[in-house]
């Protein structure tokens, strides 16, 4: 494979080169995060997290572990860049984004250093396209303060059962309501559009409800326009959990296989719109 | 009201609720004490109807559902006024996302319950599905008068009751686009033909004419060589549902210009379509029906702004109306249909003495030039308190509801105008 080709001393020149045989691992991943434009990358040993935030409420990563590429070298602790994540994904689909079983398209993902760009070796079927992004600086994420000893309640629902339900919602409605509660009616989602509200629920005994851990009745609600682009993770995942802190700050986490029957992580962090009792 | 639909059911609901959103934007919904269907069938116990109308109100249809399609059905606590249940009217676009997709309703919906709630103004729609999961989905809506249309199929002097598929696959042949067609009528034949409009485009349209010999028919009965020309849209619906019911469908028309009549029935439910047909189609070929047509296919007006004294020698009765033709475009494109044949229910405002005399009205209405004159069908509230001015208890209706039926004959040879 000729992106194998380049020489060793290449390499000593990038921070981070990442490789996978099947570009779609990490493009079908971002798809499910890009509700915005820009994106921050940053790079550890673990892995590759991808960042999309939107008006300091809504936050989504993206986390594809070092094990998921072929090949994953980084030369410095933390590896950070932006880029425009509409245009990567482009890049990512050059080939056309064929579906032929058996042809993918290859990525070789190098990156030098702040103030390079970001370059990708694409290649299917023979034919090589050399790709460079320009960078920015990395903003800083927000940092939600969401920590597991704070959550207040936990369920784990198998995705089917609720994909139906997201692709249904009321877009009319401005708010997703979410009530989680030891009691009655434990886990529902509610709108509230022209024609009328309409509530969906899942009881905790439900088949579909893999993990049911609730201390205390809450209710909250966000805005739908910052919660419909999770419908895109949820599509992608086999399974979700659904936590909410004392504040009332939602946690999605969505466990999505790949192709290859391998686990990478989405996760979406929401502020409330308001306090409701 | 409060009824409980089992898992078949509720798809069989959906699939009715799908065609009449092909009919129009508002669906009634109106719990029967006593439910009456126009085939005579009469069901014991409390029966559900749902209908709609078109806003040019040229066409109607109604699925009115017999107590055992219901799990459960009761009309809930009596009110005040007495044995009055509630009738409300929804918007389509409110109900029809619920029934959508009618491949999950049949996949995960085991059971639906379906409620009035009076004190908070709303309709209770509530999906029992699988895992356990439920959806409830409460809508708002608006009291309103029953909508009926008035029309007596078994006076017609024609009818075709066709198999389930048949009359589907024959509109298969007809692209999506064609909005309507004509349907002729020999002892002969049956043959269905697209409608155009004459003019500069029946150089580029394509003409498609399929006849089928009478015996294709499960049972038919020929009163009168007609050619009648309908609106298919608001039609497909119906012939979806009787496809995948595989129910007959049974067509009662007349001349052209009376309404037509399509239904289909089982053991717990019925549904009726009826559409306005054009006046004057010809029964000769298409380049005649240009020249003859042209100046008279103008598309259906809004109903309400036609009271029946459009017609030229009624002007005078109601004033303020041009005695020439205004033609406002249906926004359904729907044909026009005739005046002897219909009357146009319009919340009664200018001119309530004009239609208190309805005997000369309707009888110089036949004399006047078919082809000039423009009115929609009579959609009558069910008698209610609001029916102040008594006049339309006065009107020849041209048309009974079955109730009406034993004072009439059954003699198909008879004209159906009075």
């Amino acid at each position: 494979m000729p992106l194998s080709t380049q020489s060793q001393a290449d390499d000593e020149q990038y921070v981070l080169v990442a490789s996978l045989d099947n570009a779609r691992c990490l493009s079908n991943i971002l798809k499910a995060i890009t509700f915005k434009d820009h994106a921050i990358f940053s790079a550890t040993p673990n892995g590759l997290k991808v960042t999309v935030e939107d008006s300091k409420c809504l936050q989504a990563n993206a986390f594809i572990q070092a094990e998921i590429f072929q090949e994953f070298t980084i030369r410095e602790d933390l590896v950070g860049f932006q880029v425009n994540l509409t245009v990567l994904l482009d890049c990512l689909n050059i080939f056309g984004g064929s579906t032929v079983p058996g042809v993918s398209t290859a990525l070789r993902m190098c990156y030098r250093g702040y103030g390079y760009p970001l370059t990708l070796f694409l290649e299917e079927g023979g034919v090589v396209t050399v790709c460079k992004i320009n960078t920015q600086e990395p903003e800083e994420p927000i940092d939600f303060e969401f920590c597991s000893t704070n959550v207040t309640n936990k369920v784990i629902l198998l995705s089917e059962s609720l994909k139906e339900a997201f692709s249904e919602l009321d877009m009319t409605s401005e708010v997703l309501q979410i009530t989680m509660s030891p009691s009655q009616p434990y886990f529902r989602l509610s709108t509230f559009g022209n024609s009328g509200n309409a509530h969906y629920d899942y009881p905790k005994d439900s088949d579909m409800m893999e993990l049911f851990r609730c201390t205390k009745t809450q209710t909250n609600r966000y805005k739908m326009s910052l919660l419909k682009p999770s419908t895109k993770a949820l599509a992608l995942s086999c399974k979700v959990s659904v936590r909410t802190d004392s504040r009332g700050f939602l946690s999605l986490q969505y466990l999505v296989r790949n192709d290859d029957g391998q686990i990478c992580f989405v996760e979406f962090y929401c502020c409330p719109d308001e306090e409701v009792e | 009201m409060d009824c409980l639909l089992e898992g078949n059911c509720v798809k069989a609901f959906g699939k009715a609720v799908h065609a009449l959103s092909r009919i129009g934007d508002e669906l009634w919904l109106d719990p029967m004490v006593r439910g009456v269907s126009s085939t005579k069938q009469r069901w014991k116990g409390n029966s559900l109807a749902l209908r709609s109308v078109n806003s040019a109100h040229s066409a109607y249809a109604c699925f009115l559902f017999s107590p055992l399609f219901f799990q459960h059905y009761s009309l809930g606590p009596v009110s005040e006024q007495g044995s009055e249940t509630i009738k409300c009217k929804l918007l389509m676009k409110s109900v029809l996302p619920l029934f959508r997709c009618l491949t999950s309703i049949e996949r995960n919906v085991e059971r639906c319950q379906i409620s009035i709630s009076t004190p908070s103004d709303r309709v209770i729609i509530q999906f029992f599905c699988r895992h356990g999961i439920t959806k409830t989905h409460n809508l708002s809506f608006q009291e309103s008068e029953a909508l009926q249309a008035v029309f007596a199929s078994h006076l017609c002097p024609n009818v075709l009751k066709a198999p389930a598929r048949l009359l589907g696959d024959m509109v298969m042949h007809f692209p999506v686009s064609q909005e309507e067609i004509t349907l002729s009528m020999t002892p002969l034949s049956v043959s269905l033909r697209n409608y155009y409009e004459g003019g500069n485009d029946h150089m580029k349209t394509m003409y498609t004419e399929m006849s089928l010999h009478l015996d294709e028919f499960d049972y038919f009965q020929v009163g009168v060589d007609s050619d009648i020309t309908f609106c298919l849209k608001e039609l497909r619906g119906l012939l979806s549902f009787a496809e995948t019911h595989c129910l007959p469908v049974s067509v009662h028309f007349g001349a052209a210009g009376r309404p037509v009549c399509f239904s289909v029935e089982d053991m717990v439910l019925e549904a009726t379509v009826v559409l306005a047909t054009l006046i004057d189609s010809e029964s000769t070929g298409p380049s005649q029906q240009t020249e003859t047509l042209a100046p008279t296919t103008p598309r259906c007006a809004e109903a309400a702004v036609l009271p029946v004294g459009s017609c030229e020698a009624n002007s005078r009765k109601h004033q303020g109306v041009p005695a020439v033709m205004e033609l406002i475009p249906s926004s359904q494109g729907s044909p026009i249909i005739s005046p002897p044949a219909l009357m146009l229910l319009v919340p009664q405002t200018d001119n309530p003495n004009g239609l208190g005399e309805p005997d000369e009205a309707c009888a110089s209405a036949t004399t006047t030039p078919a082809s000039s004159t423009i009115c929609s069908l009579l959609f009558r509230a069910l008698s209610s308190e609001q029916d102040s001015d008594g006049c339309a208890a006065r009107l020849p209706v041209l048309a009974y509801y079955s109730d009406g039926e034993e004072n009439m004959e059954e003699d198909y040879t008879r004209s159906p105008s009075l």
